[in-house]
């Protein structure tokens, strides 16, 4: 994993002494709130409905256990114990006081961490493969790829005051876990017909208010070209992005507007009038910055341990657990461990400092002390040997974190809503929590199979609602609740936006509704098919029939 | 939905947060703030009002509280008129495991801002 060198500790230390000041400035007056506020979004603060939220960075969603323990403790020395993973595999502290910002900043500085670019008009936290590194089917470990364009737009001068936020995505293999286009830039690093790595880049994606699929921008960018590349994409986005319209301001509107072939004239353009000396990194750097990420010390174990097979024999909700959360791992005999943060009656992504500091340990004793948030807000302990999956599982039941959903239809991807977000229109989190009250059992969870719910409690889908296999849109109207529904959007390599149904629901017609559709899906289907692939092939007009049955 | 320049419609309260914690707080008979939704003062006279506008003004200037505005009340039941309003003086209804904003309130005590 990539260490911090003395420039980075200077950096961000400077960054915390600065804010703290800042924060000092703020309460006795001498700065206002209107000149404050832009500073504190700078550091990852907002204020939220109910109290501030510090939004702490976790590129590319990889953390140490030592970073998931000092998590921990912020979340029990200055929150309300538990922290919640974002879709952004950042972590969200939902009460902290301004008064303790610059020390949990300070905090935070102490195991390289911060919260710069989790806000405001900037490149955002790049966000990966939860699976990197472990993967079957990358092609190379995409962190490394990830590292440099942290480095590259941290606190870029060209680009700290964009049209808008922007969100890069990176992923390494043909199965897309990272939803590269749902974003702004998404980059897929591929092999050319030569055997050389390089990257395909996709570019105006983008949920919100207007969600659109990524389109490609160029299939192979050579590796020593990137940088220089994506500076011509952004410059192209920085002159011509819209400033005069907020709702028009991210790059998905510029390229739609322009047409992708008149915005790939431009980036070439702006490309070729380029001086690449200016930030090509030379490949002895890059070689450095892999360094960090070398594979770690892997045992020659067998992959068919019969230990196993005898354990998930012995232990139906082991074997349950095996088969939903445990990932296939590029080593024989390892495994990747899916660690769920969606139980039954919890909000999704939501997890205790105790809960924290149990994955820390179970990272050490099984993981080599890697651990991985999700943009699905789960957690990832990435290389566990098989023949120890069951005492990792007993380790995190114990901490009741044991639940065998992962991609079934109660690992529900949910905002915030509007239990906390000042944005919101509608709650998101009790609509979860009551799907998956409904469809608790898991042998019926097992029986629908894969299913992918994201629910969104305002029009800025923060829940990814527009590529939920079912997404559904929180809305409010003269005091009331109610929910409408997409079919059919997809966030993968095959990615769609949905179809809208129509009319909205109450929460409970909703629920009601959706049982409907999944049972008729189940009567429906052929063969392995999952619930998208019937729809597919069925088309939206029985689902939405089901769906309305009632209404 | 009414604002700091009062023009809304009906009863009027007067809302907020904490500027140095952060917390939902609603001005009072005596026009200082309290996270106690129940200690709020409502009312419907234009002058009271002015009242408000002004020491909400002053305990912004005064570093005391943030965002300040107006929000509309209904005169039947005396709670917020706007959803959004009501979620900000209940706080978080999703987990009955944890405390609710209104039960930790209860739990501690209404807290009053103060300059320090």
């Amino acid at each position: 994993m990539y260490r911090y060198d003395e420039f980075d500790h200077q950096f961000v230390q400077s960054r915390t002494t600065q804010f703290r000041d800042q924060v000092m400035r703020r309460l006795d007056g001498r700065l206002t709130e209107e000149q404050f506020r832009p500073l504190r979004l700078m550091n990852g603060l907002y204020l939220q409905l109910h109290a501030y939220m510090l939004r702490v960075a976790v590129p590319y969603g990889t953390l140490r256990s030592d970073q998931l323990r000092r998590l921990a403790d912020i979340g029990e020395k200055y929150d309300r114990g538990y922290g919640h993973v974002t879709t952004r595999q950042n972590m969200q502290f939902n009460w902290p006081e301004l008064v303790n910002v610059p020390s949990i900043l300070d905090d935070l500085a102490e195991v390289e961490m911060h919260a710069i670019q989790t806000s405001g008009n900037c490149i955002r936290n790049v966000t990966s493969d939860p699976w990197a590194g472990a993967a079957q089917d990358e092609v190379e470990d995409p962190r490394p790829t990830c590292e440099l364009l942290r480095q590259w737009s941290s606190l870029h001068p060209e680009f700290t005051f964009l049209p808008r936020k922007f969100k890069i995505a990176v992923t390494a293999s043909e199965n897309d876990r990272a939803a590269i286009r749902a974003h702004d830039i998404g980059i897929k690093i591929v092999r050319n017909a030569a055997g050389e790595v390089g990257y395909h880049i996709y570019v105006g994606g983008g949920l919100g208010r207007t969600p659109i699929i990524a389109k490609s921008l160029n299939d192979f960018v050579p590796r020593d070209e990137l940088l220089n590349y994506l500076e011509a994409v952004m410059r192209v986005y920085n002159r011509y992005g819209r400033r005069d319209n907020k709702y028009k301001a991210r790059i998905k509107i510029l390229v739609q507007e322009t047409g992708i072939e008149q915005f790939r004239c431009n980036v070439e353009a702006e490309y070729a009038a380029m001086i690449p000396a200016d930030i090509t990194v030379d490949a002895e750097e890059l070689e450095r910055i892999a360094e960090y990420f070398s594979p770690p010390k892997f045992e020659a174990v067998s992959q068919n341990s019969g230990e196993i097979e005898a354990q998930r024999k012995a232990d139906p909700e082991f074997a349950r657990w095996c088969n939903a959360n445990l990932g296939e791992h590029r080593m024989a005999g390892y495994a990747i461990v899916n660690v769920s943060l969606k139980p039954i009656k919890g909000a999704p992504g939501d997890i205790t400092s105790e809960q924290m500091r149990v994955v820390a340990d179970l990272a050490d004793d099984y993981s080599f002390g890697e651990i991985r948030f999700t943009h699905e807000q789960n957690v990832v302990l990435p290389h566990v040997k098989r023949s120890e999956a069951l005492a990792v599982y007993d380790g995190l039941k114990a901490a009741g974190l044991a639940a065998a959903n992962i991609n079934k239809i109660t690992d529900i991807i949910c905002c915030p809503g509007m239990d906390y977000c000042a944005l919101a229109t509608a709650r998101s989190i009790p609509v979860s929590q009551a799907i998956a009250q409904r469809f608790a059992d898991p042998e019926r969870q097992t029986v629908i199979g894969e299913m992918k719910i994201k629910i969104s409690g305002c029009i800025n889908a923060c829940g990814h609602h527009h590529v939920g296999h079912i997404g559904i849109l929180g809305l409010e109207k003269s005091g009331v609740e109610f929910y409408q529904v997409t079919l059919g959007g997809d966030a993968t390599e095959t990615a769609t936006v949905g179809d809208k149904t129509g009319k909205g629901f109450s929460q409970d017609e909703l629920i009601d509704g959706i049982e409907r559709m999944v049972d008729f899906y189940i009567e429906a289907r052929e063969g392995q098919e999952r619930f998208l692939d019937t729809y597919r092939r069925m088309g939206i007009a029985p689902f939405k029939e089901v769906l309305y049955a009632d209404h | 939905m009414s604002s700091l320049k009062h023009k809304g419609v009906g009863p009027q309260a007067m809302t907020a947060n904490g500027l140095r914690k952060g917390p939902v707080v609603y001005m009072r008979e005596q026009l200082d703030w309290s996270t106690d939704y129940a200690e709020a003062l409502i009312t419907e006279d234009e002058e009271i009002i002015a009242h408000m506008d002004e020491a909400a003004q002053l305990a912004s200037v005064n570093n005391l509280v943030v965002g300040a505005y107006f929000i509309d009340i209904d005169a039947d039941s005396r709670e917020p008129v706007r959803y959004r309003e009501r979620f900000r003086m209940n706080g978080p209804s999703f987990d009955p495991g944890r405390p609710t904003y209104a039960e930790h309130a209860k739990t501690h005590g209404a807290t009053r801002l103060s300059e320090s």
